[in-house]
């Protein structure tokens, strides 16, 4: 078992370390970051300026200091004259001991954004995760109940339909019927106290949780139907047991499985998901700030925001991979 | 191929199985967030090998939809910007079949016209996943060791990115034109095409056939070329539409984020243009028809993907050694 956690833990930091290291990467090789922090004067000469040759572009700036003072901070600070991998060593150092730097644009610390917007997107995820789980058990145990009769198969159909609805058409379908038309719910997202806050996010989780209700009840009810045929289940049956016992009791926990793994990945999908549908509810979430700050180049913003992003898929990942082992002891043994 | 069962033999009993406890964790890894998305079986229909009647209907849809993207600059449609074609947002009519947008221009003609874009996306972005993510795959299928390692955790890395973060990062830095928004979808697309085609290969590489081809001396690529690939592009081929759905979903996704395709339009465009909140309120066709183009067409990739997935018996290929 500590084997186990260990290798998993390792793995869990390489990944992290690789998807930081493309996110950086791609960042610095595809933007510029001098640009970014300081603006036009980043394109001065300033070795001709040194040399008298020419005159940089602003003379004097509101500090009183010329352009190439203000290029060579920012160069300083930010470690620019360094190679790039030298510059991702810097970021991961002040990452460990906690530092995501600040905004280039507004100065505000990048941890102090995250600390905002995220519990947001979290709180998004647990209302989707909350309606999918809610929606999903119930209905696969229904159908798998009396599998191949009418009403499995309208699910099936159902399901079927909703994998297929794109995340944003359902949420623009959703924002159609209950805000433009019966106007049951406000366009706005209301912060104003735990309760607003989970009404506004009951069209955005359903957005997210529909398709994923769709996604468990298939897995479940497959897996509902598999161990239905086990002879423990038989077993039960002939003991005289009533079938919802039998059901909720026996049949439900071993047929779990798929459902907590796809969990996992599912909140993975949730999260690029919740992108666009912070977007079309206009909730202030990390997925939005995340938009704006590749939209307008704000690097240590990304990056936060990408960090939080994978640890949270890997950590998730990893709670899955643990929570197999609470479920099953078999998978112990292999560990 | 000899010990693949025919399709008609199995009963719908084991293809309920067809998820089964063991093969979990790599079914879900293997085909990662396409069979996520999916989620399996989905349509347990016992009559036998035949394909049905509803993977007709899902080809002869996907089939109108690409003839009618092709051949939009000849049809007798309106100018799909012409802004003047009929009112301010006139409801459906026979003049109008999908009514007018807010400058007045025909959104019947503009839903034809965006399918060009779409379906152009969605399919570079999976060619470009089946080249790449399918020749990595069998390489690393085939060689093992060191390079299998390397491949497979760029891959792992790949799904654990969140994907539209990735394009956001691509398309928001180097501008989205067609070709940027296609290449960068098509990258998404390796890991997970890559991961597939790596088990098809790990499958068939020790079997007898791919052996014999090695003791009468064929060197690998002619082993890769001529014995591996044309058995790991079956199961492919069926991922391929359903890659295809997810990326024509995924550009319009883009869109919602105001990075899709500069120029011209596509249908995720068009449903952010009508999904407006005051376009809702008074024209709410402008954004319900191109989102029913779009569901109708993602629908028939999806089924007819999983269709033919479930026709050539690919289920085996999920066990990942």
């Amino acid at each position: 078992m500590v084997g186990f956690v260990v290798r998993r833990v390792a793995a869990l930091v390489a990944v992290l370390l690789a998807v930081t290291g493309l996110a950086f990467g791609a960042m610095n090789v595809l933007g510029d970051p001098l640009f970014n922090v300081v603006g036009f004067i980043a394109s001065v000469d300033c070795d001709a300026v040194a040399a008298g040759e020419v005159d940089d572009i602003s003379g004097q700036t509101a500090g009183g200091r010329g352009d190439c003072e203000v290029i060579a901070e920012a160069r300083r600070e930010h470690h620019l004259d360094r190679a790039l991998p030298i510059r991702y060593g810097y970021w991961l150092g002040d990452i460990v001991r906690g530092d995501l730097g600040t905004s280039f644009k507004n100065e505000m610390p990048v941890r102090e954004v995250i600390g905002e917007k995220l519990p947001k997107s979290v709180l998004l995820m647990v209302v989707a995760q909350v309606i999918a789980v809610g929606l999903a058990v119930p209905w696969a145990v229904a159908a798998a109940y009396r599998a191949h009769r009418p009403f499995d198969r309208a699910s099936t159909v159902g399901t079927f339909g909703l994998v297929a609805i794109p995340s944003f058409a359902l949420g623009v379908i959703l924002f159609y019927l209950f805000v433009v038309r019966w106007q049951i719910f406000s366009s706005r997202y209301d912060d104003t106290d735990l309760w607003s806050r989970l009404r506004s996010m009951v069209l955005p989780g359903l957005t997210l949780g529909l398709p994923a209700a769709a996604v468990y009840m298939r897995l479940l009810r497959t897996d509902l139907l598999t161990t239905l045929q086990e002879d423990f289940v038989l077993m039960a049956r002939a003991k005289g047991m009533s079938d919802q016992w039998v059901m909720f009791r026996h049949v439900l926990r071993p047929s779990l499985f798929s459902l907590v793994t796809v969990f996992g990945l599912s909140t993975a999908g949730m999260i690029g998901g919740s992108l666009v549908v912070e977007q079309i509810f206009s909730i202030p979430g990390l997925g939005r700030a995340l938009v704006e700050a590749v939209i307008r180049d704000d690097f240590p913003i990304v990056l936060g925001g990408v960090v939080v992003v994978a640890t949270g898929f890997v950590v998730v990942n990893f709670a899955v991979d643990l929570l197999y082992t609470l479920i099953d002891p078999r998978v112990r043994a292999d560990g | 191929m000899a010990d693949m069962p025919a399709p008609g033999e199995r009963t719908p009993d084991q293809r309920d199985s067809h998820l089964h406890v063991q093969d979990l964790g790599s079914e879900v890894s293997v085909r990662g967030s396409y069979e996520a998305l999916l989620g399996g079986q989905v349509f347990d229909d016992s009559k036998g090998s035949r394909l049905g009647v509803f993977f007709w209907l899902a080809v002869g849809w996907m089939g109108l939809v690409v003839v009618a993207a092709v051949t939009a600059p000849w049809l007798p449609l309106a100018d799909p910007d012409q802004t003047g074609f009929g009112g301010r947002l006139d409801a459906p009519s026979g003049d109008a079949w999908f009514g007018t947008d807010g400058n007045g221009r025909d959104v019947f003609s503009r839903t034809v016209w965006g399918a060009r874009i779409s379906l152009v996306v969605g399919f570079v972005a999976i060619a470009m996943g089946m080249v790449f993510g399918g020749a990595l795959g069998i390489i690393a299928g085939y060689f093992r060791g060191v390079v299998d390692r390397l491949i497979s955790f760029v891959m792992f890395a790949m799904l654990a990115f969140p994907g539209l973060v990735l394009a956001l990062l691509f398309i928001a830095t180097l501008g989205s034109s067609l070709t940027i928004v296609s290449v960068t979808l098509g990258l998404l697309a390796i890991a997970p095409v890559g991961r597939l085609a790596r088990a098809a290969t790990l499958l068939y590489a020790e079997r007898e056939f791919v052996q014999a081809s090695r003791l009468l001396g064929a060197s690998h690529g002619r082993i890769i070329v001529r014995e591996l690939l044309p058995n790991v592009l079956i199961p492919m081929s069926g991922l391929a539409l359903l890659g295809m759905a997810l990326t024509v979903v995924a550009e319009g996704g883009l869109a919602f984020l105001g990075l899709s395709v500069s120029d011209g339009f596509s249908w995720g465009k068009l449903i952010v243009t009508g999904a407006a909140p005051r376009t809702l309120r008074e024209g709410p066709w402008v954004a319900m028809f191109p989102i029913g183009a779009m569901f109708l067409t993602v629908l028939a990739l999806n089924y007819a993907g999983d269709r033919l997935r479930w026709f050539m018996d690919v289920r085996e290929l999920a066990f990942e050694r």
